[in-house]
């Protein structure tokens, strides 16, 4: 064993010599670290750094003597003391040691593993051994062994509150060897790991000393008898117990007598004693008999804290409480209403809780775990078992053992969808059928749901089920093994019940039945038997024999197996139920729209919030391998849960998940339903339209446009980001909430798709426009309507499925269509008579500003319009720039040529062209702000259906262009558009240039028409203040790249890039950090040194926390 | 508990009640009104769902209500349906001094009509009337007795009128969906025993259970708490099958 071990330590000093946890967690074997903290029950901080097989031994318990030892106590040979062997594991800040080669997580086991070999199944710390924080530790002396081996002497704090004083002689301070057994070298290492953790130990000492001042125990162990105590107290100050929960002011339930308690308390007295108590406590068979007979209620609290490990949490974190709470003091939120709801009904019966004092703590509790854990919030049964928890400890307490339930114990079970508990149910259930097929069947037939009895069992720790006082005895070793318990005691109830339960024959006589067993646990469980002995066995007590004797065989890696076997169809259901509700509550407008639409929109909103957060969950995880974050993973593998996995993050079945789209999301969601929302210009192209859009009109962009890391996931095309669609996102946004509800999205869509009223469709577009809802847009607005116009055609009209440009192409290229091709190209024209129109009819603000320039807008000179066409030829911001503000430009324009522009036919296309950026330039004269002029409503209404295209396009070709369910969005991911990340432009659809390359041909040309009269429209308005808007906007891209966590969730690489390096740089200090440190251990290469310095070091240290002490 | 099986001198028969409705509207309290005519203050809420029963008796039958009593908190909806299968009724209730809790019954009202067994009756309760004093023509001193059951009049509180939802609108809304229409008070027993009896007479006696509901058999396999698709088939069929099964 010892020879094999070795091999092992020396394997891994190969495989892993600076065994640094960052390099591990990285190789994707992160189980281990889980489980390593699930088998010692230590906070999410804490990884195994060393591991080595060792031999424990402690010395003759001395009190063995002293006090008459209960008959029962009949371990080992107590007088030489007691010999363990298992392993020893070095973590951060703890050095743990458990015997328990227990039953081995298989899936763990088949990963590389380096430092923690723990064959473990997450059950908590059932073997023998100790979790000892390293500042509990006060001495380390290396002892002379004959055979040259390591052998550690430990000398703990145990007890040094009491002990300061004189009292403190040799014999009562803690102390035990440890005899490593691995090689020289591993031990070494292991030794030298221990030291940098002692020193860094130090610092807590502080932390350690507080929390175990809140421990029942210390106030117990201060004097032997109630005289010595009173002694004590004068001595050390220990004047008042600490606080065990409300039973010290309020009783504890139950007949104190009955529950034995001034025996357990002896011997628990006895036991601590001995094995040194709280966070420095040696767990011996005796500790886990004592617990199996139930907690002595002073103790009771502790010990849950101690078995759990909410002890280490608090230990680390000891003012989280009373911090959370005096942060948010005042703060208001959906929790605490609902908290405030439960207070007065959280059991109600125990007098405390019908007192100020109770509901007062209660309310702080729940309150602060509400905030650490918003996610969780606030679950109805968390009053109770919170309730419950604070008849035996103080409230901090009771808020960091709520936090490791629900964090660990009870995963899932409180969470906004529940589907932990609704797993563990289907476990629960899938275990009757394997223990117990017969009644199994009996219950399936007479189609009883057990759920329907078990779901509260498990929700609220059968708190509310059974008698409190025996709900207790089932969480004092719940808290000690762990989650199976629960089903352990569950299928143990149905088994003592089982011959009653065959007879039933629905649900309500299934839950009678139970419920007159739960009233009765206290009666013996055979009433009649002749035998004495067998009259008092209580059915309480029966039932723990069977829970645990009979369903031994219930492990935490069975119910591991079981809930990842069944995790699928419980998520599936919770979000198939998800779906079906809320497409039912989506408002009366959606009823516009069919439920297949509905069920189209909510896949489709869903989809995108969830690849959205997956994305962004790699790139996190990519940046912070190392943080102290949970390692959810590891979590899935040891509960069988996907806890927060990464891989499902934002997946609705497994609570809250992002229900509000930003306008990113939106922009990719557009993306999905329409073609037009598709970019043009994949970011990757430097100077692409919607970059430039983005950069002019919208403060979300500018947000880091690496290419490397795509924030719209592989396969999937870039969104356009046009001023029209934040328009409809503001429009849809109607209560300015941080984004758009499944909701604003169907009702949004239901206004434009449900209509076909060409009327409605109209105001609906006009509305878009008209800012400030007086019912006029402006010059401005409607040069924006002619580019939404244009840019929401520049695929073509009407809804056909494949891109027009691609359309247009082939039937240029093979003549057949040429219809199809010059309704486009008429939109064209169509769109240009429509600015036309607006001006020619629109309202001046002041007519008496009215300058005669205006009324003949829409005409230019050729000459202007080559012009023109130059700039929208040139790629260069300066020339733009230079025309744009270039008032002398626009004098040039002649005010007075009425020839309106020709009608674009295909073969005219290039002086169309002209005509279009005429129009634009027209406009650009019209910008004049001395003549400020708007077009209302029934001008807008007129000028649409002056036009027949036009008012095709409000008619059916807008609603059109949004395909839902009946149209299946066009998978766009086969389009090569989605190669965006490709640096060569190789896209047909996302022509970018003004002049048209001869080879391209007609076809070209169109595409260039189209790009070209957007660009046009673009640069129009952007020359108004460009210069101010640069300013503005290279300010704001600055201050962007700070801004908060929200912002971050665009997911843009850049960002996501930023924090992955300073993430890293951390990441190589604190790794490098390891590598001296061990580098300088392997210096130490004569023992004599080695020793010399572990006692040095350990001296120094001890100096330190002596004066820590005063 | 399976006393249905016997024949007593009126013809028997269960029903199945559901309630369902917002966080502390008073689910629990209305039944343990109608059931043991007590009221508690602090009643504990409702973990998962609660199950009793209690008979009502009808001038030509007896009728035994198998009572589940949800719980109201929105996480526990996704619950709901494995209570709800098979119920010939329900009882969706909501607090008349909060406008939210009558958002959620209607929600609970459109989930009812698609997902529960065709022709369920339902009954819109409005709970906690002793907080209202509407038409408080019934003197101040009836707010502190225990209330017998059934008194005809409302309640006023000392401290005015806490209603938020007035009768017209919970009405209107209930003659809409075609819904029972109570105001009620768990507090003081106004109208709860009604309620039930309204339920009773509404249920058509070919609805009855003679035992307990015939289809469903078989359907138990390995279903979890959410079998939604699953309860709505059985639903479907059982409903088909209904009439000839007792
Ligand atoms: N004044 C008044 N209070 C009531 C009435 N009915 C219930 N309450 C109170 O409202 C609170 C909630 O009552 P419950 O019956 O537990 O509510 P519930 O709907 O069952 O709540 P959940 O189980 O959490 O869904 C309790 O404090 C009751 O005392 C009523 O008619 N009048
Ligand atoms: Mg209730």
């Amino acid at each position: 064993m010892f020879t094999f071990s070795s091999l092992v330590q020396k394997a891994q000093s190969l495989i892993d010599p600076s065994a640094s946890p960052s390099t591990r967690n990285s190789d994707g074997s992160p189980s281990k670290a889980a489980l390593f903290r699930l088998q010692f029950r230590l906070p999410d901080s804490q990884t195994p750094q060393h591991e080595i097989t060792a031999e424990l031994s402690l010395s003759a318990p001395h009190s063995s003597r002293a006090s008459a030892q209960g008959p029962k106590e009949k371990q080992k040979p107590q007088e030489r003391g007691t010999t363990y062997v298992g392993k020893l594991h070095l973590s951060e800040s703890f050095l743990c040691f458990s015997t328990q080669p227990t039953s081995f997580h298989h899936s763990a086991s088949t990963q590389a593993s380096s430092a923690f070999t723990g064959q473990t199944q997450g059950a908590g710390p059932a073997g023998n051994g100790f979790t000892l924080p390293l500042c509990a530790i006060r001495r380390v002396e290396r002892l002379q062994t004959p055979n040259s081996l390591f052998a550690l002497a430990i000398t703990t704090w145990n007890g040094f509150t009491a002990l300061s004083g004189k009292q403190g002689n040799s014999s009562d301070a803690q102390r035990f060897t440890v005899q490593l057994a691995g090689s020289r070298q591993a031990s070494e290492r292991f030794c030298d790991g221990m030291k940098k953790g002692l020193r860094d130990g130090v610092k807590e000492v502080e932390n350690l000393k507080a929390v175990i001042g809140e421990c029942y125990s210390e106030y117990l162990l201060s004097g032997a008898n109630k005289a010595e105590r009173e002694n004590a107290l004068l001595v050390n100050g220990v004047k008042e117990p600490p606080d065990a929960g409300l039973g010290m002011v309020f009783r504890y339930p139950g007949d104190a007598k009955k529950l034995r308690e001034q025996s357990k308390m002896r011997l628990w007295r006895e036991y601590l004693r001995d094995n040194g108590r709280n966070a420095t406590l040696i767990r011996q068979p005796t500790f886990h008999k004592l617990i199996r007979v139930g907690l002595p209620n002073r103790l009771r609290g502790e010990t849950w804290e101690l078995t759990s490990g909410s002890l280490y949490i608090r230990l680390q974190k000891p003012r989280l409480f009373t911090d959370t709470l005096s942060r948010y003091s005042g703060r208001e939120s959906l929790a605490i209403d609902e908290i405030e709801k439960d207070l007065n009904r959280s059991l109600p019966e125990y007098p405390g809780f019908q007192s100020e004092e109770g509901i007062g703590r209660l309310r702080r509790v729940l309150t602060a775990y509400s905030w650490i854990n918003e996610e969780v919030g606030y679950c109805q049964a968390m009053n109770i078992v919170v309730a419950a928890l604070l008849i035996y400890m103080s409230e901090t307490q009771a808020f960091f053992l709520l936090s490791v339930l629900c964090d660990r114990l009870l995963p899932g079970y409180y969470s906004t969808t529940m589907y932990g508990t609704l797993l563990d149910q289907r476990v629960f259930e899938s275990l009757v059928e394997k223990t117990m097929p017969i009644l199994w069947e009996h219950l399936v037939k007479s189609d009883v749901q057990l759920s329907v009895v078990s779901l509260p069992w498990f929700l609220s720790l059968y708190i509310n089920s059974m008698p409190l006082i025996f709900a207790f005895r089932v969480l004092d070793v719940f808290f000690l093994e762990g989650p199976k318990v629960l089903f352990q005691v569950g299928l143990a109830i149905l088994r003592i019940n089982g011959e009653d339960l065959l007879d039933i024959t629905d649900d309500g006589a299934f839950i009678s039945i139970l419920k007159t067993y739960f009233s009765r646990l206290e009666e013996s469980a055979h009433p009649k038997s002749e035998n004495e002995k067998f009259r008092a066995v209580t059915k309480f007590q029966e039932l723990m024999v069977v829970a645990f004797k009979e369903f031994a065989g219930i492990t935490q890696s069975t119910i591991s197996e079981q809930r990842a076997k069944h995790k699928d169809v419980v998520l599936d259901n919770i979000e198939s139920f998800a779906r079906r509700t809320s497409i039912r509550n989506l408002g009366p407008e959606s009823k516009r729209l069919s439920m297949d639409d509905l069920g189209f929109l909510y896949d489709r909103f869903y989809g995108i919030l969830y690849e959205r957060e997956q994305r962004i969950q790699v790139m996190r995880e990519d940046i912070d391998r190392r943080a102290k974050a949970r390692n959810d993973n590891a979590t899935e593998l040891v509960t069988g849960i996907p806890g927060n996995s990464s891989i499902e993050i934002g997946r609705v079945g497994l609570g809250p998940s992002p229900t509000l789209m930003n306008y990113d999301s939106f922009r990719e969601f557009l993306a999905g339903i329409t073609r037009w929302a598709i970019t043009d210009a994949p970011t990757s192209h430097k100077d692409s339209m919607s970059e430039r859009a983005s950069s002019v009109y919208s403060g979300h962009s500018g947000r880091g446009r690496s290419p490397s890391l795509s924030p719209w996931g592989a396969g999937n095309s870039e969104p356009a980001d046009h001023d029209f669609m934040q328009r409809l996102y503001g429009k849809w946004n109607k209560d300015d909430n941080d984004g758009l509800s499944l909701q604003d999205v169907v009702t949004g869509l239901a206004r434009v798709k449900g209509t076909t009223d060409i009327m409605t469709s109209i105001s609906y577009f006009f509305d878009l426009y008209d800012d400030d809802h007086d019912g006029k847009v402006d010059r401005e607005g409607i040069l924006r309507i002619s580019e939404a116009l244009l840019f929401l055609t520049r695929r073509g009209l009407g809804g056909s499925s494949v891109p027009s440009s691609i359309s247009i192409a082939s039937t240029l290229d093979d003549g057949v269509d040429p219809k199809s091709s010059s309704a486009d190209e008429r939109f064209l024209g169509s769109i240009s008579a429509f600015i036309r129109r607006c001006f020619e009819y629109a309202d001046p603000d002041h007519p008496q500003n009215q300058s005669n320039n205006l009324t003949s807008s829409p005409n230019t000179e050729l000459n202007i319009s080559m012009d023109h066409f130059t700039i929208g030829d040139s790629d260069s911001e300066g020339d733009l720039l230079d025309l744009g503000i270039k008032p002398t430009l626009l004098q040039q324009f002649s005010p007075s040529n009425p020839s309106p522009p020709a009608l674009p036919r295909r073969t005219s296309s290039l002086s169309h062209t002209q005509s279009k950026s005429i129009s634009k330039r027209s406009a650009n004269i019209a910008l004049d702000p001395s003549n400020p002029l708007h077009i209302t409503l029934p001008t807008f209404r007129m000028v649409i259906l002056a036009d027949e295209l036009l008012q095709q396009f409000f008619e059916s070709a807008f609603p059109a262009s949004f395909h839902l369910s009946d149209h299946p969005a066009h998978s766009h991911s086969q389009t090569p558009l989605t190669t965006f990340s490709s640096p060569t432009p190789t896209v047909p659809a996302a022509p970018r240039g003004g002049i048209v390359p001869p080879v391209k041909g007609l076809r070209g040309v169109l595409d260039n028409i189209v790009s070209d009269g957007m660009r046009v429209a673009g640069e129009v308005r952007k020359r108004v203040d460009e210069a101010q808007r640069e300013m503005e906007r290279s300010a704001l891209q600055r201050s962007e790249t700070d801004l908060d966590d929200e912002e971050e969730k665009g997911a843009y690489g850049v960002e996501a890039d930023r924090r992955s390096v300073r993430e890293g740089d951390r990441e190589l200090l604190e790794g490098e950090e390891a590598v001296v440190g061990v580098g300088r251990g392997g210096s130490l290469q004569v023992e004599e040194d080695l020793l010399g310095g572990m006692d040095a070091e350990a001296d120094s240290a001890e100096k330190g926390r002596i004066e820590f002490e005063r | 508990m399976a006393d249905t099986a016997a024949a007593p001198p009126k013809p028997s028969s269960s029903v199945k009640l559901v309630l369902l409705g917002e966080a502390a509207v008073g689910k629990s309290s209305l039944v343990l009104r109608f059931v043991n005519n007590d009221f508690q203050e602090n009643k504990e809420p409702t973990i998962g769902a609660a199950f009793l029963t209690q008979k009502s008796h009808l001038p030509h039958r007896t009728i035994k209500f198998e009572i589940w009593d949800t719980a109201g908190q929105e996480r526990f909806a996704s619950l709901a349906p494995m209570y709800y299968r098979n119920a010939q009724s329900a009882l969706v209730v909501y607090d008349l001094t909060k406008p939210t809790s009558l958002v959620k019954a209607k929600h609970w009202v459109a989930e009812l009509q698609r997902q529960a067994s065709p022709g369920i009756v339902i009954a819109l309760v409005g709970n906690k009337l002793d907080l209202t004093n509407e038409d408080a023509t019934v003197s101040r001193e009836a707010n502190s007795g225990e209330g017998a059951d059934a008194v005809g009049g409302e309640v006023a509180e000392e401290g005015g009128d806490a209603r938020k939802i007035s009768t017209k609108e919970g009405r209107e809304y209930a003659e809409e969906e075609g819904l029972l229409f109570f105001e009620t008070s768990a507090k003081t027993g106004v109208s709860v025993q009604e309620v039930f009896t309204a339920i009773a007479n509404a249920i058509p006696e070919t609805q009855m259970k003679g035992a307990k509901g015939p289809g469903a058999t078989g359907a138990g396999t390995g279903q979890t708490a959410l079998g939604s698709e699953r309860v709505n088939l059985n639903q479907r069929a059982e409903g088909a099958k209904e009439g000839c099964a007792c």
